[in-house]
């Protein structure tokens, strides 16, 4: 039995699948790929597949990690380039190793957005600005749901903006979130609560689509969760 | 022009979003400046639902074949994307290729229930194609087609529909698609097309029928013009064993209906039941063999990656060979992780060997259909089924440890009394005295017999074609007389649903041409998804009515004589009018039909096919005289 790590990605059409639709469709994948995956034991057997962090629905991501296990005669690197003929284009595998770290050593994520302008009334640097003076409150408390209804938390404190950027009629964030299986907080959390205070305090900015994109999966000691 | 810019920004604003960006496994792509011709196959419902049908996985791998065709999916909208795609002037767009609809070649649209009519009208629109066929002008590409179970009556839409096709479309599709292409590149006119289109077998152009009516609104003739022939012959399979079936689907990602692989294993029904159109419509009975059954499951199986596998066919447990064909499945499927699931059995030959054969897979519930609550009802219906059958088959089913069973039943029969009602609880009070009779009843978990009962329906092609149905305050009445029977069967629980869907679909099932403005107008009044209790709108469709002075009550519950000229009396589904006469007649003494295998009822299948449709040996010849063409 040969325990797996997959670093895979999700882009385009792929992003639109969401966590629970990965897992069927991954389970499928291993089986038109003919790969050998381990079968849990019991009364009713089920492919072993985990995914140590769920990645938010529209999100693109070049880092997502899928753990499994090969039952059989195959090594992990023919197992890749089998599961990368029948899944799709926008949902590849782009390497395989053996898993170093535990699911629960995850600490971090880090994440680029990017909020385009509405139009060309909108300038970039406009949208900077009305960021900056959003992001310099003393606190930025949203509503977060939660397993046990709703809570308030403060966002502006669990966010760390690593950097700020404008591009072509476009803002660029760079976002370090933290991540887990015990806390998980989710860019959008920060970037809704910006676009909710932009209407009563910057009404000239208009905002237009927002793309996100996972960039790394990290441990608490800032080293890539492998 | 590939709409993926336009389409992205609304995504993530809607449900599901994953139905409305294609990109699945298995789905098929191609440069579409390599193919001579795309056809955009249309599924009028939900992505959930349409993705389920097995008809347009067998038609999308059938063209898809063919190096020179493109064939993509389609599916209406839900009612949220509907409303950003309408804000922001996105059109409908194919799945595969993300291009608008409106500049395909072919527009085909499949139709599985009447109910979706609106849907098909209001996609159109939403590709911004004019929704009346003679609105679409000479340039002869798009063309707006459709096929499918409903195309047996298809007036009640023929003023929007360039052409139909009846029976089963393996072959037809590709034929009428290479004329187009000939055509279209020497330069020929839509109606020109349609008109040599309308030579081939199994191609219905309704605009080349005049339909004139008699004063009382019954039709007087259909009148062919240009050449068109005077009836239309629908299509069939002949070797159907031999026939290509798909080897891969698109894999959904987000959950649909049926997800699941699913093989054909018999087309067409022996059965006769009277009140079951798709048991006329599909003849003649026709199966794969077990080893076709097995090579096409496995090759589904690998291609897809499913961990499900359903048998498809209007009764599986008639299939002649089914315990070899069930042993060969079980050999993969049981090695291989994969659930194996039989729908449509029936209560008269299920076997302790079949049931033996989905213990080992199955642990949800049995359902089956004995329609009728009564024996004399069942007969009238030709079910064929007796009790002690039925009573048989659940025995087998609580022996091998099941505690629920689920039964399916109708009202509004003709010649149905209020005992016939009371009859459906009295049955299933009876499963349930038997279940408590039996020494080694399971343990654990009481027992629960589940009724369905639905309105019936008479449809075209059937012997009850004749038959009004049953008006609104009957089946209300009906209704609770089935309320008041329930009460205190703590073991059964009873179902049913409000009728107006029912009646619209007797309305739609048997109309006219002179529909197809009714039709418009429920769609103007905002009336889609029909089928959906949350959307259907039945004051929308009666104003429609009202504005054409037409009533529900001439179409569903107005005895049709035998000599009336019926709005589909010119589509020829082999089934002779003369023998639904006869089945009829012999329904209402409560006469029953025997099965195709046992005796040949010539229904007439066997003059266009020229041969008995089983080898009767010497036990029961066929009629003489049938073999004439």
């Amino acid at each position: 039995m040969v325990p797996v790590r997959a670093t895979f990605e999700k882009r385009r059409r792929a992003k639109y699948i969401s966590h629970l639709d990965l897992m069927r469709c991954m389970q499928r994948a291993f089986r038109r790929a003919g790969v050998p995956i381990w079968f849990t034991e019991g009364f009713n057997p089920h492919a072993y597949l985990m995914f140590p962090l769920a990645l938010s629905l529209g999100y693109e991501s070049g880092c997502e990690c899928m753990d499994f296990r090969i039952d059989g005669d195959m090594s992990m690197e023919e197992a890749m380039t089998r599961l990368n003929s029948v899944l799709p284009p926008d949902l590849q595998i782009l390497a395989v190793a053996a898993p170093v770290r535990k699911h629960t050593d995850i600490a971090f994520a880090d994440y680029a957005v990017r909020l385009d302008c509405a139009d060309a009334a909108t300038s970039a640097e406009a949208l900077r600005a009305a960021w900056e003076q959003f992001h310099a409150q003393p606190e930025i408390l949203v509503e977060k749901k939660t397993k046990r209804g709703t809570a308030q938390v403060d966002v502006k404190a669990q966010a760390q903006v690593t950097d700020v950027q404008t591009a072509e009629q476009a803002l660029v964030l760079k976002l370090r979130m933290p991540a887990g299986t015990s806390v998980n907080v989710n860019p959008g959390l920060l970037t809704d609560a910006f676009l909710a205070w932009l209407p009563e305090h910057a009404p000239a900015v208009r905002t237009g689509m927002m793309h996100a994109e996972r960039l790394a999966i990290l441990c608490e000691d800032g080293t890539p969760f492998a | 022009m590939n709409l993926f810019e336009k389409i992205e920004p609304l995504l993530l604003r809607v449900q599901k979003p994953a139905r409305y960006i294609g990109g699945e496994p298995g789905s098929i792509m191609k440069d579409k400046s390599q193919v001579k011709a795309r056809f955009a196959f249309c599924f009028p419902d939900r992505y959930d639902v349409g993705m389920s049908h097995l008809g347009m996985k067998v038609l999308y791998a059938v063209i898809n074949q063919r190096p020179e065709y493109w064939c993509e999916r389609v599916f209406a909208p839900d009612t949220d994307f509907e409303a950003l795609m309408r804000e922001h002037k996105l059109p409908l767009y194919a799945l595969e290729s993300l291009e608008p609809v409106k500049d395909f070649d072919f527009i085909g649209f499949t139709l599985q229930y009447e109910l979706c009519y609106t849907n098909i009208l209001n996609m159109l629109d939403l590709a911004g194609v004019p929704v009346w066929q003679r609105d679409r002008g000479e340039s002869i590409a798009p063309i707006v087609c459709a096929g499918g179970s409903c195309a047996c009556n298809p007036e009640p839409i023929a003023e929007f529909v360039d052409l139909f096709f009846l029976g089963e479309g393996e072959e037809v599709d590709l034929e009428v698609m290479d004329l187009y292409v000939r055509m279209r590149d020497a330069g020929a006119t839509r109606s020109e097309f349609l008109k040599a289109a309308a030579q081939i077998q199994g191609v219905y152009v309704p605009s080349l029928y005049d339909v004139s009516y008699n004063e009382d609104g019954t039709v007087k003739a259909v009148t062919p013009k240009d050449g068109a022939p005077a009836t239309v012959r629908k299509r069939i399979i002949e070797n159907f064993d031999k026939c290509p079936a798909p080897e891969s689907f698109v894999v959904p990602f987000s959950e649909i209906v049926h997800d699941r692989a699913v093989t054909e294993v018999l087309r067409g029904c022996l059965r006769g039941c009277r009140f079951c159109q798709a048991g006329f419509l599909y003849r003649p009975f026709r199966e794969k063999t077990p080893d076709t059954i097995c090579d096409q499951a496995k090759k589904l199986i690998d291609n897809t990656g499913y961990e499900e596998l359903s048998l498809c066919s209007l009764s599986t447990s008639d299939h002649s060979r089914i315990e070899e064909m069930m042993d060969g499945l079980l050999t993969f499927t049981d090695n291989e992780h994969i659930n194996l699931s039989l729908p449509s059995l029936r209560v008269d030959n299920f076997s302790t060997g079949l049931m033996n054969r989905l213990r080992r897979v199955r642990s949800s519930g049995l359902t089956f259909a004995p329609e009728a609550g009564t024996q004399r009802m069942r007969d009238v219906i030709n079910k064929n089924v007796t009790e002690e059958e039925l009573m048989r088959t659940c025995k087998i089913a609580f022996n091998a440890g099941q505690t629920s069973v689920k039964l399916y039943f109708m009202m509004g029969l003709p010649t149905e009394t209020d005992d016939d009602i009371r009859g459906i609880i009295e049955l299933a009070q009876r499963v349930v005295d038997m279940f408590y009779e039996m020494e080694h009843r399971p343990k654990g978990k009481p027992v629960q017999i589940s009724c369905s009962i639905a309105t019936f329906v008479p449809k075209p092609f059937t012997p009850f074609e004749f038959h009004p149905q049953d008006t609104r305050e009957m089946i209300a009445h009906k209704q609770k007389i089935l309320e008041e029977a329930v009460a205190g069967h703590k073991r059964i629980r009873a179902s049913w649903h409000f009728p107006e869907t029912s009646i619209l679909e007797a309305v739609l099932a048997k109309g006219d041409r002179r529909l197809c403005k009714v039709v418009y107008g429920a769609w103007k009044r905002g009336c889609i998804f029909d089928a959906w209790s949350e959307h259907f709108s039945y004051p929308g469709w009666l104003e429609s009515f009202a504005e054409q002075g037409l009533s529900v009550e001439f179409y569903a519950n107005r005895p049709r004589p035998y000599d009336e000229v019926f709005p589909w009396d010119h589509l020829d589904y082999y089934v002779d009018k003369a023998f639904l006469i006869r089945e009829n007649e012999k329904a209402k003494q409560a006469q029953t039909t025997k099965h195709c295998r046992l005796q040949c009822a010539g229904c007439g299948v066997t003059k266009v096919t020229g041969h008995p449709c089983f080898d009767y040996g010497k036990a029961a010849p066929a009629p003489s005289g049938t073999a004439t063409n």
